[in-house]
């Protein structure tokens, strides 16, 4: 595992430009301001915690007020809500969906397991802090959080999403070497994923000096290149 | 044929308003499910926020030209589909387009659809796309049954003049006086052509991942949410000219419209959803049956 930390590392947030343009940036803020608004969140739970977004999807605490609304796959969403421990298989699949959600994407982790492990820290099996692998937006600790403090969270993160705040998307492509690292640590250096997140990287022109390493080195020296997959009846 | 620029602004206009009004449309639909959950249910503007959210996204994943076509397809159809479609104070170019041009044009964008999302190449896209394909076959035959009867009817297949003379007449040659069978039929009809549960079955997020949309992210998404609001319009007002005189002005035509989709709406959030092959054979039953039947009393 590397030795850094990065739960206190900020994203380097380049001073947003303002455009000189006024009506950009009144545009720029509508867009924010929808994007706070109207919050895709994937239908994909781990643990025990899903338990408790059903009531506050349903009729007593009423996410659709809000513009939270369930969406089925990750193309379409943009929160991704870790619902309790994440054992090391799930793990692989939620980094897996996360790499597959669109930009601006915000995750969630809800339940103290994702904090730091939780009641299952001496677990064999679970991953125990949930942003070492990957960027966290924001977490609602409890055992389980009651549905208040879901939505009490949710609207933590539309007022961080307004302000331009909640950029932790960038962090996972500005210090991809350490996520790398940590999940190698974890999968084996085999490891690889259908995203790639280094040409994401570039196109967005998020590609900072802790982006490549010697993680994306052990990567490259065994990706191998997708394949599509054989047809059988 | 004289093309005047006051028709022009007229073509170009009412898209916009369709636009808007089918927007409201969206609402009223996720308010009415919201409320028969008893729930608050989504802000006023929470159609618009959403569509502005996706054309905003910073990932927009192509999945090659014709995917980017398809798209432009579903709602370029029914763009063209609203100047045929008379509202009160403008008739763009209903007049000279009419039925027959207006029922192939609300086709157009299944087959966009069905090429767009043919190039995604997602299984649950293909077999969503096939479920779409299979249910439009499916109540395009009470459709068509129920526009057949309506042109004999007024003898004219000129929405302008099926309005104009439903208009001129009052409630007693409004559509639905005249021919009440196909009325059902054609409800039964519109209600499916909306997809909506019972008959919802290319959607079905929880069997398929919503079908034909499981690829699409950021503005194609959002593009098919416009496509949503369309529809919903053009199913509503085609019902409203066909068979309740049309709108004497814009309250009676906003009341009648959204009047009219009500109707589907709340029964499709009573219930789950038909398999395929039983949507088929509901639909080619009962509808179609009704429509015959209504057709052969316009005919006597
Ligand atoms: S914090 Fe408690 S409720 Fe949540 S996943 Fe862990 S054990 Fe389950």
């Amino acid at each position: 595992m590397s030795n850094t930390d990065l739960s206190n590392i900020e994203v380097n947030q380049k001073p947003v430009a303002k455009r000189s343009n006024p009506f950009a940036n009144v545009f720029n803020e509508l867009v924010s301001f929808c994007r706070s608004r109207s919050m895709f969140m994937l239908h994909y739970c781990t643990g025990c915690g899903a338990i408790e977004l059903p009531p506050a999807m349903t009729s007593r605490f009423d996410m659709e007020r809000l513009g939270i609304q369930p969406m089925v796959t990750p193309r379409q969403a943009d929160i991704l809500l870790i619902t309790g421990y994440v054992s090391i298989k799930t793990l692989k699949r939620v980094i897996l969906t996360y790499e597959q959600m669109g930009a601006p994407k915000y995750v969630i982790g809800i339940c103290s397991c994702t904090v730091n492990g939780g009641m299952y820290w001496q677990s064999y099996a679970t991953a125990k802090k949930l942003d070492e692998y990957i960027p966290v937006d924001l977490y609602i600790a409890g055992c389980m959080p009651r549905p208040e403090a879901v939505i009490e969270g949710l609207q933590q993160l539309m007022a961080k999403i307004k302000t331009d705040e909640a950029n932790s998307w960038k962090k996972y492509y500005e210090h991809y070497d350490y996520y790398l690292g940590n999940q190698q640590h974890l999968f084996g250096n085999n490891w690889q994923t259908p995203t790639d997140i280094i040409g994401e990287a570039k196109t967005y022109q998020l590609e900072g000096p802790n982006t490549l390493g010697e993680h994306t080195k052990i990567l490259e020296s065994v990706q191998r290149p997708l394949e599509p997959l054989e047809m059988k009846l | 044929m004289q093309v005047t620029l006051l028709t022009i602004m007229e073509v170009i206009l009412m898209p916009i308003v369709a636009f808007i009004i089918g927007l409201f449309m969206v609402l009223m639909m996720r308010k009415l499910a919201a409320r028969l959950q008893r729930r608050v249910g989504p802000p006023l503007f929470q159609p618009l926020f959403d569509i502005v959210k996706l054309y905003g996204k910073q990932t927009q994943i192509s999945h090659g030209m014709i995917h980017d076509i398809g798209i432009i397809m579903a709602v370029g159809g029914y763009v063209a589909a609203e100047a045929l479609l008379p509202v009160p104070g403008m008739d763009g170019i209903a007049a000279k387009g009419g039925l027959i041009t207006l029922a192939y044009l609300t086709m157009v964008p299944s087959l966009g659809l069905a090429l767009g999302v043919g190039q995604c190449a997602n299984p649950n896209g293909s077999i969503g796309i096939s479920r779409a394909l299979t249910s439009m076959l499916a109540y395009d035959i009470p459709f068509i049954i129920v526009i057949f009867g309506v042109a004999y009817q007024f003898s004219s297949t000129n929405l302008v003049d099926i309005i104009a003379t439903q208009q001129a007449g009052g409630f007693s040659t409004w559509g639905i006086s005249e021919m009440p069978v196909l009325a059902v039929a054609g409800l039964f009809a519109m209600h499916a052509s909306l997809g909506k549960q019972p008959f919802e079955i290319y959607i079905a997020p929880a069997e398929i991942a919503t079908g034909p949309m499981v690829e699409m992210g950021g503005k194609f998404l959002g593009g098919l949410f416009v496509m949503q609001s369309f529809q919903l319009y053009t199913a509503s007002v085609l019902y409203v000219s066909l068979f309740l005189g049309g709108g004497e002005n814009w309250i009676t035509f906003l009341l009648k419209s959204f009047g009219v989709l009500a109707i589907p709406v709340v029964i499709a959030y009573l219930f789950p959803r038909y398999r395929t092959d039983d949507l088929v054979r509901l639909v080619w039953k009962w509808p179609v049956m009704l429509a015959l039947i209504g057709i052969a009393f316009v005919m006597n």
